[in-house]
């Protein structure tokens, strides 16, 4: 048996060793504790609004189905005929009536249950056929239309995963008028050489945005009225959330601006009209006009779900050094002239093709290859350690927006379930 | 009906516009483009811009930006640029009115990502032009690509496809 790897001399409270990026040890302990026992983040229900639709996800390495039931609604399958093991379905998304394995001809309803077979006579008289359905994923959880799973039968309950941060997900729900949020405008799709940590760590960095965007930055024009550079003047915070979520808050800078949609391109109320009146008739002037000045959350659900505005984020690992991820637009129920504009948004910010997204993939590819070299050892993730505090209003570790606050957030939750599990 | 010189002047026309790509001369291509310019790269052939989102869905603005973005010098992920050469092949052109033409080529790709992991990676796909003469000038109106794997994981494309 290989030996345990000892976490807690490899992650100190200002650094992290260079190891934990690339051994492939510890990727494999990652993969067990994090991805397969842990919770992740799967998919959302508005992928699949009618009963057959199915869609394909990974958890961890395992693939899995996500599929409208007829009677228990969406439910989460691991993707494997119970015969011999076929990959049952290799459709990425669709809408079918059963799945059919080719090997043998086993099929299977989509309830998931065993349906028929040619020449069952073989199996004898009592075989149990109920034991023979489709493999359910032990444990799922949603919220918001949000759907996490775990692998494990037994463990942490998903509501003391997610932990306050499901105000998060609220946060982004409550954006619509009808409380929704619309994931069915399809998936970009982007490989990385690069270690999947980078991208949690990454997503939550507000201290890249100035120099590894500042193409856009600059081609844009806005690298002036962005305050990023500015370590007083930008009052957006850093956050911890606690269990590895991690936010970077926008709202305070909204608000010291003092205009509604900046988080939408600055865009003027009068030409969104029936949004913001759809949003006051669900939610009040007061709670609505606040929604619509703080905007969407930038915030990260540990270990794998990116909360990107208006665009929603996840990841899974492929080794230590390649990671793929997915992006799609955000769209709100109810809210039809935020949604025509937010596919070209998304196309903008996210994706291999975009303005912002291939330099942050650039840039953890270049940080694998730097890692490549054993000295000096540790990356340094001291930034803002002497003046973080736990901000009055929200009770949380906040930090000013270009500190490490959220990477050591990141690193201690990371510790506590990767030496659990040694 | 399509003329031999027509002919001659749509694929001189594309193979033009595959070599500025090529050499990221990002003025040169640029120049090529009409007002009502399209570049689009689609993660499926018959995807509803409307309602799916694409990797790349730019109007004439939006390549604006996009070649000043790849001439700041510090679009990172071009930075420098990569490397290229593609090959253009079974072309069809199509006449759609007295100044207008659709064309269509299958593309291959070779592109050297120099910014990171110096790995070689290979594009390929079918590329959809409409043309338009303007001014006695050969102008893309669009340029749709449809990648064979646009609904993989891809690397970076942030260079000129
Ligand atoms: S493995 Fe699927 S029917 Fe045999
Ligand atoms: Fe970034």
């Amino acid at each position: 048996m290989a030996a345990k790897v000892a976490y807690d001399a490899l992650i100190h409270p200002d650094r992290v060793h260079g190891s934990l990026y690339i051994d492939p040890a510890i990727f494999e302990d990652e993969m067990e504790n994090i991805f397969h026992k842990g919770w992740v983040f799967v998919g959302h229900t508005s992928e699949v609004p009618n009963i057959g639709d199915f869609a394909r996800r990974q958890i961890g390495r395992q693939p899995v189905l996500i599929l409208h039931t007829p009677r228990d609604g969406v439910k989460l399958f691991l993707n494997r005929c119970t015969h011999r093991g076929n990959l049952l379905c290799t459709r990425t998304r669709g809408n079918a009536n059963s799945f059919t394995c080719p090997y043998h001809g086993w099929s299977f309803g989509i309830g998931g249950e065993l349906r028929g077979m040619p020449m069952p006579g073989g199996m004898g008289d009592s075989f149990d056929r109920e034991a023979l359905s489709l493999a359910e994923v032990p444990r799922v959880g949603i919220h918001r239309g949000f759907i996490f799973a775990s692998l494990a039968r037994e463990g942490m309950s998903f509501e003391e995963y997610l932990g306050d941060a499901k105000i998060l997900l609220d946060r982004a729900a409550d954006l619509s008028p009808e409380g929704e949020v619309d994931l069915s405008a399809g998936w970009l799709k982007h490989r990385f050489k690069a270690n999947w940590k980078m991208l949690p760590e990454n997503n939550t960095d507000g201290y890249h945005v100035v120099t590894t965007h500042a193409s856009l930055l600059r081609a844009t024009g806005v690298a002036d009225s962005l305050a990023f550079n500015d370590e007083k003047g930008d009052p957006s915070l850093i956050r911890d959330w606690g269990g590895g979520h991690t936010e970077l808050d926008f709202a305070p800078r909204y608000k010291m601006m003092g205009m509604p949609f900046l988080w939408f391109g600055g865009t003027s109320p009068k030409k969104l009209p029936n949004y913001v009146a759809a949003m006051r008739e669900t939610y009040g002037d007061e709670v609505a006009n606040e929604r619509m000045m703080d905007g969407p959350p930038h915030a990260i659900i540990f270990p794998n779900l990116f909360l990107a505005e208006l665009n929603i984020t996840y990841f899974y690992p492929v080794s230590t050094n390649e990671v793929v991820q997915y992006y799609t637009p955000m769209l709100l129920k109810g809210a039809p002239e935020i949604n025509a504009r937010a596919i070209r948004q998304t196309e903008g910010a996210m994706g291999p093709g975009s303005f912002l997204l291939p330099e942050d993939a650039c840039m953890a590819e270049r940080n694998q290859l730097g890692l490549a070299a054993q000295y000096p050892e540790w990356l340094d993730l001291r930034r803002g350690m002497g003046r973080e505090q736990v901000d009055e209003a929200s009770g949380l570790l906040s930090s000013v927006v270009s500190d490490e606050t959220t990477n050591r957030a990141f690193w201690r939750h990371y510790l506590s379930v990767m030496s659990e599990a040694a | 009906m399509l003329s031999e010189s027509e002919c001659r002047e749509v694929e001189a026309f594309l193979f033009k516009e595959a070599r500025l790509a090529d050499e990221s001369d990002y003025d040169g291509w640029e120049a090529l483009w009409a007002d009502d310019a399209l570049y689009w790269v689609p993660t499926r052939p018959d995807a509803d811009p409307e309602t799916e989102v694409s990797h790349i869905y730019d109007n004439r603005t939006r390549i604006a930006t996009r070649i000043r973005q790849l001439k700041s010098g510090v679009r990172y992920s071009q930075t420098p640029a990569s490397p290229m050469r593609r090959v253009l092949s079974n072309i069809e052109i199509e006449k759609m009115s007295d100044d207008e033409y659709e064309a269509a080529a299958n593309f291959m790709l070779m592109e050297l990502a120099v910014q990171s992991t110096r790995n070689m990676n290979l594009w390929g796909g079918r590329a959809i032009y409409r043309l338009r003469r303007e001014g006695g000038k050969l102008r893309l109106c669009s340029k749709k690509i449809l990648l064979v794997d646009a609904d993989e994981p891809i690397a970076n494309l942030s260079f000129l496809i």
